[in-house]
């Protein structure tokens, strides 16, 4: 009876666990070619599934909803890089963290102005009734999650290693200068690295709303374990961030059933701590020495 | 093929290209050789983009291209292989060979297909390239690294390459080595700038060479008169 309840809360946590995994993803993305990473991403997340529920609101179906969120995901993306990340890079300043957060707040005013200020559910076709699977009961909506997210990296590595273009984007996080003098535009690369953030930061916004609920805050929550998760798996480990993202939602709704929901932020910022102590590169990072 | 005019540049407020002025001629191996710090790699790093120079032409193929970016002069047919060799180290070797045509080949699918003769290209002229296609492009040895940079190079069919201390940290015997690689690619009609430490193996090769100091080109003239040049036997030669 109780290996249940410890099975069944530690898969379901897990499972939620894959959406921070798939917003470090997104951090990733960007940290790859241009060792910058956007602090409004929560916004990102948010403001793309406001945008998605207006989609269903307004009739489209759930298929035409979601590659239609993507795509403004990526849009929004692009307006971070353009109008924050890229002018600090050129100036070769660290003043794209500022500028980013900047940008979430504006897209966060921008939220509660048209959407208001109330969080919303999220309708979907996935049905939340659970189904049985090895002793524990897990709803279809929390698969899709499993199932959208594996999706989507699963695509993002094939590009990377299957297509010219992705192992340009590859070259570009290897060395910048080399990258630039085989033809390839490290500012076009760094657009595209935002532009896929974007669309994944849109996919983890569509992915839980349907369990969470829609609100210009709901995110705030998820990004400060995604952070955690990218800072304890390192910036460079796309097989990391899924463990330890996974590892990091089981311990929180363990954590929650045993002590009381109010410790469920607890494993994720003692996490960081202790990785911040440990292990700076993260677990699965590399060391990086800095030649001079 | 390559002309660069009154060249200035530099890195912020500090000048290190106080008028460099210098022509390669088309299927010809010209050596650009100097004292640390005289300004080599700066020349070519500005030739290519890597830095903006703050006056002066670069013309390739008659087009100027100074000020563009370094992805646009590479994309109009100027290949350089850096300083340091800059192989992408976590990339297989023929990933990296195929990035080396990047501005030829389609995007998505089918590049492999059409970069197919220039790799067989490549790997003929280093049959241990074939032989670690596959492997990670940072477990190469250093000698093995200069050749893919070369090779990485030559992919991208160039008008002029250029070439910045290919011999650099290099064990002797794989010095000699990088110098035969050298005059192969002159009999292949491959128009050559090259930056080297050692000028007497690069005198050697050379068609014409210039000699830099403090910033500009003091000497030049071919291999044979430098080589009567008293100045230039003792500060570089001896």
């Amino acid at each position: 009876m109780n290996a249940q309840i410890i099975g069944q809360m530690a898969v379901s946590g897990a499972l939620m666990g894959l959406v921070y995994a798939l917003i470090a993803y997104g951090f990733q993305l960007t940290f790859a070619t241009s060792k910058s990473i956007n602090f409004g991403q929560g916004e990102l997340v948010m403001i793309s599934a406001f945008f998605s529920l207006t989609l269903t609101n307004l009739g489209f179906p759930y298929w035409a909803m979601v590659p239609g969120g993507l795509l403004f995901g990526a849009l929004m993306g692009l307006v971070v890089e353009r109008a924050g990340v890229r002018l600090a890079l050129e100036q070769k300043s660290e003043g794209w963290i500022l500028l980013s957060i900047i940008i979430g707040l504006f897209f966060f005013s921008a939220a509660e102005n048209i959407w208001g200020r109330d969080d919303r559910p999220f309708p979907t076709p996935i049905s939340a009734d659970p189904i049985h699977i090895l002793g524990v009961d897990v709803t279809r909506l929390e698969l899709s999650v499993a199932v959208g997210v594996f999706a989507i990296m699963g695509l993002i590595e094939l590009f990377k290693r299957r297509t010219l273009l992705g192992k340009a984007f590859e070259a570009v996080s290897a060395d910048r200068d080399a990258a630039e003098l085989m033809g390839i535009s490290s500012t076009r690369t760094v657009m595209l690295s935002y532009g896929l953030s974007g669309s994944v930061a849109a996919l983890a916004g569509i992915l839980v709303s349907p369990i969470t609920t829609v609100g210009p805050t709901m995110a705030s929550a998820l990004i400060l374990k995604a952070f955690s998760v990218a800072v304890v798996a390192g910036l460079d480990s796309g097989f990391g961030v899924v463990l330890v993202g996974m590892f990091l939602g089981a311990l929180e709704s363990l954590a929650s059933f045993y002590l009381g929901s109010g410790w469920r932020e607890a494993p994720g910022l003692i996490l960081l701590i202790l990785a911040l102590a440990l292990r700076p590169n993260g677990v699965f990072g590399k060391a990086t020495i800095r030649k001079v | 093929m390559l002309q660069v005019e009154d060249l200035h540049a530099g890195y912020g407020a500090s000048e290190v290209l106080t008028g460099t002025t210098l022509t390669v001629k088309q299927g010809t191996l010209v050596a650009l050789i100097g004292a640390n710090g005289a300004g080599k790699t700066t020349t070519m790093r500005a030739i290519s983009g890597g830095i903006k120079p703050s006056r002066g032409k670069v013309i390739l193929d008659g087009q100027e291209v100074q000020g563009l970016d370094a992805s646009r002069i590479a994309s109009l047919g100027l290949a350089h292989s850096p300083e340091g060799r800059k192989v992408f180290g976590p990339l297989s070797v023929e990933d990296n060979l195929l990035l080396g045509a990047y501005s030829r080949l389609p995007r998505f699918f089918g590049y492999h297909a059409q970069a197919k003769p220039d790799l067989d290209r490549v790997y003929d002229l280093f049959p241990r390239l074939r032989d670690r296609a596959r492997q990670s492009a940072g477990t190469l040895s250093g000698g093995e690294q200069q050749m893919l940079a070369i090779g990485r190079a030559l992919m991208a069919r160039p008008k002029v390459m250029l070439l910045d201390e290919p011999s650099m940290g290099l064990a002797p015997v794989i010095v000699q080595e990088v110098f035969r690689t050298i005059r192969r690619l002159k009999e292949e009609g491959i128009t050559l700038l090259l930056v080297e430490q050692f000028a007497k193996s690069a005198l050697e090769v050379a068609d014409y060479a210039y000699v830099m100091e403090r910033g500009r080109i003091a000497v030049e003239g071919t291999p044979a008169e430098l080589g009567r040049n008293e100045r230039v036997l003792a500060a570089y030669l001896g």
